[in-house]
C-alpha cells in the first residue's frame, strides 16, 4: 500500500491517497506452476515454459480513484512509457489514455447530451456521450483493442473471473470520463453550489440543473417525479439516440457530371452541367456496402440491407434520418416529396455550395459524406495561385549581398500549372462561378481571388520590396495581398540562386574547411560545412539534425574556424549539456587546435568585468545550459559571432528560462544542433525556428493556431506542407542509413566519450587517492601490488557509479556523469530504432546499468553476465537478433559476454568502463562488427575526463603498438610504475569535475 | 406520456405561487416558435376573450400550471389560483373518425416528407393543405371542435385558468410535432406504424413491430466475455494500433445537439434551457481538446 501510494504521488502531485480509499481486489491473472505471469520481462522474469497458464485469482491492493484523479493520471500518463526512473507503465494504461483522449474529442467537437441514470434506488445526472457517425467507429475499434488485462480486475469472494464484456468497460470509462470533463467546465460555479445544496429547488428540473453542474451527481428530489423526469429525458433524446444506436448510416454521394462531350479546349465549362447527390445506405458492420435508397423503399431490398433490422426499421431508420438532413439541406427536403427518394441534382454553386458547407454540416450531424477525389476538403488541390516574378543580376562572388537588399517583382497568375492570361482570367471572372472546369479538371475558384488576381495584373507599376520579403513569400511565411496563396516564386539573376538553394533545388557554393583544420570531412560533412555556411553568411539560423555518430561536432568545429578567418575575430558561444562540455573541449583541441577555447564552467569561472577581456581572447566559448541562464547578463553584454546550442531539444520549451535566454543573444548567426528528428515533433518545433529565424512561424498563438491545432487535431495535410515548406530549408537531417551517407562512411566508427565527474564522484576519487597514497609508502612487494590493484578499480568503480564503489544499494540517477551521458545518448539510439551492446568489465554495475535502463526507458533490457545458464545465454541472443520487436538494448559484461557470441543486430557498441587491453575490448566490439553485420558500426568508448581513466587512454594512444606488447597480459604492467609515476597516473585534474 | 404528481403547496398570496410549475421559456411576445404552435394559439385567440387572454398568458410564464396530463382526445391539468386548492382545468378535442384517418394516411404516404419531418421532430410544412384537401382540418377550428371546462368560479368560458393551459400547450407544441395528432386521436406509436406500413411494410404485423422505434436498440453487447488464459493475448504486448486519429476541431456552432433537440418537454427550471446548455458546451470544448492534444 504504501508503494502504490507512493507511485501515486510521484505521478500525480494533484493525488493525495486517502487510507480509506486503498482496497485489496482480486486480479485474474495468468498463472503457470503457482507463479503468476509477468506482463514483460521489465518488471519480472519469466516463469520457465511449463504445461498451460490458467487463470488464478491473485489479491492486489488498488487505490479506487474518483474520475477527476483519474483523469489527472492518465493525462500524466499521456504517450509514455516510463513515468518516473522505475515506474513503468502497463498496456491497460496507456490503452485508458487513448481512452481518455478519445473522450476529450468527443467533448471538444460537443458530442454528448445532459441525461439522467437511476442508481440503485438513487438517480444521479450524467453527462452522456453520444456516438454519432464515424465515432461510433472509432468506439469498436477502441473496443477491438481493449488488452484483457484492463478487464481482469474482480472483488474479492467472487468465484470466477467475471469477464465484463469490453464494450461495457470502455464505455462506462468514456462516460465517466466525459462527464468529468464537462462538469469541470462549470468549476467555477462549484464553491457557489456547494453551499446551495441544502436548499430545496423550486422544480424537479432545476434539481436535475443543478446536479449536472455541481460536483456532486446526485439528483434530490421525490423519487417518483425522477423516474418521470428519467422517461422524458429519454424522449426527448429519441430523435438522436435513435441514429446513435443504429447499426445503418445514412450516407450521401457528389456525382460529377458525366464528362460525355469533351469540352473545346481552353472554354471553360461551368454552366448547364448538372451534378447529383445520391442517397446511400451503409452498414456498419459492412462499410464496403451501398445500397441506394432508391431501391431500399421496397421492403425486400431494406431487410437485406442490415442483418440486426428488420425492413421496417431500416425504412423508420431513413426517414427519421431523411428528416433530419433535410433540415441541414433544403435540397433534400424537395427531394422528399416524392413517395420514393434516391437523390437531387445541382447546378454548379449548388454543387459547390454542398461542397463547401452542407457537406460539413451533414457530416457534422453524423451521416457520411462522399465527395470526389480531388476534393480535399480544404479546396481543390489545384488552386489559382501569384507568383511574384523578380528580376536581379547574376550573383558576382563577395559582392557584399544582404537580405535587405531591394528588389522589384510583377506578378504571375497561373491556376494549377497552368499560366493564366489576363484575357483568361476576365472570361474566368465574368462566369462568377466558384466551379469551372479548366482542361477536364473540376477546379474551385473563389470569384473574388480571380477579379483580384485581374486587378493585380492590370496594374503598370512595379512593386518593391526586400530580398527578405521574396524569401518570405517564397517559404510562404507571408501572404499576398488579400490572402490569395503564393505557389512559387519566379526569379532571376542571384535572388533565383538564393532562392534555390534554399529550396535545396540548386547546389551550394563549396566551403572547404581551413588549411588549419586538422582532420578529413567525409563528402557529405563537406555537404554539411556548405550548407552551414551558406545560411550563416545570409544571417539565417541553421539547425543541423544529423544522426548521432555523423559527426555534427566537427562540422561545427569546421566551420567556426572558416567563419573566423573571413569575418573577424568575434568570438563563438557554444551552449551544451554539463555531460558534453568535456568533449567539446577535447574535440576542438583534436581539430581546431588553433582555435583558443575557453570553458566557461564549474565554481571557477570568470565572472564580472573580466569575462568580457577574457573572452576576446579566446575564438569560443563552451558553457552550458544551467549557465546561459544564470550569467546571462555576461553573455548579453558581448556581441557574439555565432551562437550555437548542441542538444538544441534543451530549448523545445519555449517558456524555460534557458529557451528565454537563448533568444535575448546577439549573434551574426544561429546554429542548432540535435540528433533528435525535432521536425516530426510539430510541437517542439516552433521554440527552436524561433531561436534560429524569429518571426517565421508568427507567434506561439498564431502557431497553434495555423499549424499545431490544424497539424496535431485536424490532420490538415496542408498545414504539414506549408510547415515543411518554411522550415524545410533551415533543418539539414542526414540518417546513417542514407544510401549517400552509408557509401561515406566507415564501417566501423570509433569515438571516445569525455565525460564529467559529478561532486559526490570527485570527492570520493578524491579521498580514495588519499587514502593509497599513505597506505602506499609503507608497503613493498605482493602488498604493494595488491594495493595498486585494489585502488585502480575502486578509482573505476568511482568514475562508473557512487553506488558501484559504495555497494550500498543507494540511489541510482543523478550521481554520476557517464551513466548521465549513457542515458542520453541510448534514448537518441532508441528514437532512430537503433540496437545497442553495453559493455562493462564489473558484474555489478552490469547489475546496476540493466536495472535502471529499464526503469528508465520502461522497455525490456537483456543483461548477460557469468551466472546466466547456456540455455538462457542462447535464448537472450535469439531474441536480441530476432524479429522487430526484440530488446533494443543489451548489456553485457566483459566476461560472459566478450567472446563467441554473435549480436549483429547491434550497431551501437557502448564500452562504459575501459579494459587497459585494447584487444579484449576489440573482441568485445565484434560481437557486433562482424559477419553478417548490415550496417555501419559505432563504437563509443566511456572515459572520465581528468582521471586516470583519460590517461591511460592517452599512453595506450600514444603507444598503441608497444602497448599490445607489454599491456597485453592485463594492468599487471601498472603495478610496476614508481610511486611518483602513479601520483602523476591517478591525479585528479581540474576538468574533471563537471558541475 | 407521463404524469406530474405534485404535493400541495402552501401559498399564502394571491394567486398563489407555485414552486416550480411549468414555466413557459418565452419570454415576451407572442407564444410558441414554430407555425403550427402558433396555429394552435390562433385558434384561442379566436375566442375573443379580452383580458382573460393576458392574464393567461401571465400565469403561463409566472409557472401557475402545475401540472398536465395529455390523453387522446383531451387534456388535463391544474392551475394554481387564489384559492389554497388548485382549479382543475379539461381540454376535450374533437378527436378523428377512422375512415377520415386511412383517408389521411393515404395521402400522407404519397410523399416521404410527411413521415420523415414529423419522425425527426418537425410539423410537415404543407401539411395542412393534405387535411384540408381531405375535407377534414388538422387543428381544431370551430368551437364544437374544442370543449374546455374549469372548476374555477369565473363564469366565463375559456377562462384565464384554461387560457393558461392553452400557452402551456402552445409550447410543448413546439418540441413534439406529434402533439396535435394525439389529441385528434392518434397516437405516436400508431401513426409512425400506419405510415411505415404505407412504405412497403405491410406483410409483418407481428407483435414486436407494434412498437415501433419506441425504445432504443439495445446495447450491442453485453453477454459475458470471458478473459483469455493465454498470457501473451491477456497482456497484449504488442504496441496498442493507435486509435484512428480523427479531425478534431471546436464547432463554430455551440451545443448543436441540444438545438436539434431543442427546449425540453415542459420544462420548469428556473434558468433558461438551450442558453444555460449553451454556455457549459462553450466552456467544455477547450478542456476537451486539450485533454485530446495531451496537454
Amino acid at each position: 500500500m504504501e508503494e502504490l501510494a507512493r507511485v501515486l504521488a510521484a505521478a500525480v502531485p494533484e493525488i493525495r491517497p486517502e487510507k480509506k480509499r486503498f482496497q485489496d481486489l482480486v486480479a485474474w491473472l495468468p498463472t503457470r506452476a503457482g507463479e503468476a505471469i509477468p506482463s514483460s520481462p521489465v518488471i519480472g522474469e519469466q516463469p520457465p515454459k511449463r504445461g498451460k497458464a490458467k487463470l488464478r485469482p491473485w489479491i492486489v491492493t488498488a487505490y479506487q480513484t474518483d474520475w477527476s484523479e483519474a483523469v489527472d493520471l492518465l493525462c500524466a500518463c499521456s504517450r509514455k512509457r516510463v513515468l518516473a526512473p522505475g515506474i513503468v507503465l502497463g498496456n491497460d494504461l496507456s490503452y485508458w489514455t487513448e481512452g481518455l483522449r478519445f473522450a476529450g474529442a468527443l467533448v471538444a467537437r460537443q458530442q454528448y447530451l445532459p441525461s439522467i441514470e437511476a442508481d440503485e434506488g438513487d438517480f444521479r445526472a450524467v453527462w452522456a456521450p453520444v456516438y454519432l457517425g464515424d465515432d461510433s467507429e472509432v468506439l469498436m475499434q477502441l473496443e477491438r483493442t481493449m488488452p484483457p488485462v484492463a478487464r481482469a480486475l474482480s472483488d474479492i469472494g467472487s468465484p470466477e473471473a467475471t469477464g465484463t464484456p469490453a464494450i461495457d468497460r470502455l464505455k462506462t470509462f468514456l462516460k465517466g470520463t466525459l462527464d468529468h470533463l464537462v462538469r469541470l467546465a462549470c468549476r467555477e460555479e462549484w464553491s457557489v453550489r456547494k453551499k446551495a445544496t441544502g436548499t430545496a429547488f423550486e422544480s424537479i428540473h432545476d434539481a436535475w440543473f443543478f446536479a449536472l453542474r455541481s460536483q456532486d451527481d446526485l439528483i434530490r428530489g421525490d423519487k417518483l417525479e425522477l423516474a418521470a423526469l428519467a422517461e422524458s429525458v429519454c424522449n426527448w433524446a429519441r430523435p438522436i439516440s435513435v441514429t446513435a444506436l443504429s447499426p445503418l448510416r445514412l450516407c450521401f454521394r457528389l456525382e460529377e457530371p458525366s464528362m460525355s462531350e469533351a469540352p473545346k479546349r481552353g472554354r471553360p465549362r461551368s454552366s448547364e452541367e448538372s451534378w447529383y447527390v445520391r442517397y446511400l445506405l451503409q452498414p456498419r458492420d459492412d462499410l464496403s456496402l451501398l445500397v441506394p435508397v432508391e431501391d431500399s423503399w421496397s421492403n425486400s431490398v431494406a431487410k437485406s440491407v442490415s442483418r440486426q433490422m428488420t425492413g421496417a426499421k431500416v425504412t423508420e431508420y431513413l426517414l427519421t434520418s431523411l428528416g433530419q438532413a433535410s433540415s441541414v439541406c433544403r435540397e433534400i427536403a424537395a427531394s422528399l416529396k416524392s413517395a420514393r427518394p434516391g437523390g437531387f441534382t445541382l447546378d454548379p454553386q449548388g454543387a459547390h455550395d454542398f461542397l463547401t458547407e452542407k457537406a460539413l454540416l451533414l457530416r457534422q450531424s453524423g451521416f457520411g459524406v462522399m465527395l470526389p477525389a480531388w476534393w480535399t476538403g480544404k479546396g481543390t488541390k489545384v488552386r489559382l495561385s501569384l507568383s511574384p516574378r523578380v528580376k536581379s543580376p547574376k550573383m558576382k562572388a563577395g559582392s557584399g549581398l544582404s537580405l535587405g537588399e531591394i528588389v522589384q517583382f510583377d506578378w504571375e497568375v497561373a491556376i494549377g500549372d497552368e499560366k493564366m492570361t489576363l484575357q483568361e482570367l476576365k472570361s474566368l471572372a465574368a462566369l462568377k462561378a466558384p466551379l469551372v472546369s479548366i482542361r477536364g479538371q473540376w477546379v474551385e475558384i473563389d470569384p473574388d481571388h480571380i477579379q483580384t488576381a485581374v486587378d493585380l495584373l492590370s496594374r503598370k507599376a512595379q512593386e518593391r520590396v526586400t530580398v527578405r520579403d521574396v524569401v518570405q513569400l517564397a517559404l510562404g511565411v507571408k501572404e499576398a495581398p488579400r490572402g490569395l496563396p503564393v505557389e512559387k516564386v519566379k526569379a532571376t539573376g542571384w535572388v533565383s540562386t538564393l532562392l534555390k538553394q534554399l529550396e535545396g533545388s540548386s547546389g551550394l557554393v563549396d566551403i572547404l574547411p581551413d588549411p588549419a583544420f586538422s582532420g578529413e570531412l567525409r563528402p557529405y560533412q563537406l555537404r554539411g560545412l556548405s550548407w552551414l555556411g551558406f545560411l550563416s553568411q545570409w544571417g539565417m539560423g541553421a539547425c543541423l539534425a544529423d544522426d548521432m555518430g555523423l559527426g555534427k561536432t566537427v562540422q561545427t568545429l569546421a566551420l567556426i574556424q572558416r567563419y573566423r578567418r573571413s569575418n573577424g575575430k568575434k568570438p563563438v558561444l557554444l551552449v551544451c549539456p554539463t555531460t558534453v562540455v568535456n568533449n567539446w573541449q577535447k574535440e576542438a583541441f583534436r581539430f581546431t587546435p588553433d582555435l583558443p577555447v575557453l570553458v566557461h564552467h564549474g565554481a571557477s569561472r570568470r565572472k564580472g568585468t573580466g569575462f568580457g577581456k577574457e573572452v576576446a581572447k579566446h575564438a569560443m566559448v563552451i558553457s552550458s545550459y544551467g549557465l546561459l541562464h544564470r550569467d546571462l547578463k555576461l553573455f548579453q553584454d558581448i556581441h557574439w559571432s555565432g551562437l550555437i546550442l548542441d542538444e538544441a531539444q534543451n530549448i523545445k520549451n519555449p517558456e524555460t528560462r534557458q529557451a528565454k535566454a537563448a533568444r535575448s543573444l546577439n549573434a551574426d548567426y544561429r546554429i542548432a544542433l540535435t540528433g533528435t528528428p525535432v521536425e516530426n515533433n510539430v510541437g517542439d518545433l516552433w521554440s527552436i525556428m524561433e531561436f534560429l529565424n524569429p518571426g517565421f512561424l508568427g507567434s506561439q498563438a498564431e502557431f497553434k493556431r495555423k499549424f499545431f491545432v490544424p497539424i496535431q487535431a485536424e490532420r490538415d495535410p496542408q498545414a504539414a506542407e506549408r510547415l515543411r515548406r518554411i522550415t524545410g530549408p533551415f533543418v539539414l537531417r542526414r540518417l546513417k542509413t542514407d544510401r549517400s551517407i552509408i557509401a561515406d562512411l566507415p564501417d566501423k566508427m570509433e569515438m571516445k566519450v569525455f565525460c564529467p565527474l559529478t561532486k559526490e564522484q570527485a570527492s570520493l576519487y578524491a579521498a580514495v587517492v588519499k587514502e593509497t597514497e599513505e597506505e602506499l609508502k609503507s608497503s613493498e612487494g605482493m602488498k604493494r601490488r595488491g594495493l595498486i590493484l585494489a585502488t585502480l578499480s575502486k578509482l573505476k568503480q568511482v568514475c562508473n557509479h557512487p553506488a558501484h564503489f559504495l555497494g550500498d544499494n543507494s540511489a541510482i540517477p543523478g550521481r554520476s556523469g557517464k551513466l548521465a551521458r549513457l542515458t542520453e545518448m541510448l534514448e537518441e539510439v532508441l528514437q532512430i530504432g537503433d540496437r545497442a551492446l553495453v559493455f562493462s568489465q564489473f558484474a555489478e554495475m552490469g547489475k546496476l546499468l540493466h536495472e535502471h535502463l529499464q526503469e528508465m526507458f520502461g522497455i525490456e533490457v537483456l543483461y548477460l553476465h557469468g551466472g546466466v545458464t547456456k540455455q538462457n545465454r542462447d535464448r537472450m541472443v535469439e531474441r536480441f537478433q530476432d524479429g522487430p520487436d526484440g530488446p533494443s538494448i543489451f548489456v553485457l559484461s566483459l566476461k560472459a559476454g566478450g567472446t563467441g557470441l554473435n549480436l549483429t543486430a547491434a550497431n551501437h557498441v557502448f564500452h562504459f568502463d575501459r579494459w587497459w587491453n585494447p584487444a579484449v575490448e576489440n573482441q568485445a566490439t565484434d560481437r557486433a562488427f562482424r559477419i553478417g553485420q548490415k550496417k555501419n558500426v559505432q563504437v563509443h568508448k566511456f572515459v572520465c575526463a581528468g582521471t586516470l581513466e583519460e590517461k591511460i587512454d592517452e599512453m595506450i594512444e600514444q603507444k598503441k603498438e608497444i602497448a599490445e606488447k607489454i599491456v597485453g597480459a592485463g594492468e599487471g604492467w601498472i603495478t610496476e610504475l614508481s610511486n611518483k609515476d602513479l601520483k602523476e597516473l591517478w591525479k585528479l585534474r581540474k576538468e574533471a569535475l563537471g558541475e | 406520456m407521463g404524469r406530474w404528481y405534485y404535493r400541495n403547496y402552501y401559498t399564502p398570496a394571491a394567486p398563489r405561487e407555485v414552486k416550480g410549475g411549468i414555466k413557459a421559456q418565452t419570454k415576451r411576445g407572442g407564444f410558441g416558435q414554430s407555425w403550427w404552435a402558433k396555429r394552435w394559439i390562433a385558434v384561442l385567440e379566436s375566442f375573443n376573450i379580452g383580458a382573460r387572454l393576458g392574464r393567461g398568458r401571465a400565469y403561463a410564464r409566472r409557472g401557475q400550471v402545475a401540472s398536465i396530463a395529455i390523453g387522446k382526445g383531451s387534456v388535463t391539468a391544474a392551475v394554481q389560483g387564489t384559492r389554497s386548492k388548485p382549479y382543475s382545468v379539461a381540454i376535450t378535442v374533437k378527436t378523428l373518425s377512422g375512415p377520415e384517418w386511412a383517408k389521411i394516411l393515404k395521402a400522407l404516404s404519397e410523399q416521404v416528407i410527411f413521415a420523415a419531418k414529423l419522425l425527426a421532430g418537425e410539423m410537415p410544412d404543407d401539411i395542412e393543405d393534405v387535411f384540408r384537401q381531405q375535407n377534414v382540418s388538422l387543428f381544431p377550428v370551430k368551437l364544437k371542435d374544442l370543449q374546455t371546462s374549469c372548476s374555477c368560479p369565473d363564469w366565463s368560458n375559456p377562462c384565464k385558468h384554461i387560457a393558461a393551459v392553452y400557452y402551456v400547450l402552445g409550447e410543448e407544441f413546439d418540441r413534439d410535432p406529434f402533439l396535435i395528432f394525439r389529441l385528434r386521436g392518434m397516437d405516436r406509436d400508431e401513426l409512425v406504424k400506419k405510415l411505415g406500413e404505407a412504405h412497403g411494410h405491410r406483410e409483418r404485423k407481428e407483435g414486436k413491430l407494434d412498437r415501433g422505434i419506441e425504445k432504443p436498440e439495445p446495447e450491442l453487447t453485453s453477454a459475458s466475455d470471458p478473459l483469455p488464459e493465454d498470457p501473451d493475448i491477456f497482456w497484449q504486448s504488442l504496441v496498442l494500433a493507435r486509435t484512428e486519429e480523427k479531425e478534431v476541431s471546436i464547432p463554430p456552432q455551440s451545443a448543436a445537439l441540444i438545438k436539434r433537440l431543442g427546449n425540453f418537454p415542459l420544462w420548469r427550471g428556473r434558468e433558461h434551457f438551450v442558453e444555460s446548455l449553451e454556455r457549459v458546451y462553450s466552456a467544455a470544448s477547450p478542456i476537451g481538446l486539450d485533454i485530446y492534444l495531451g496537454k
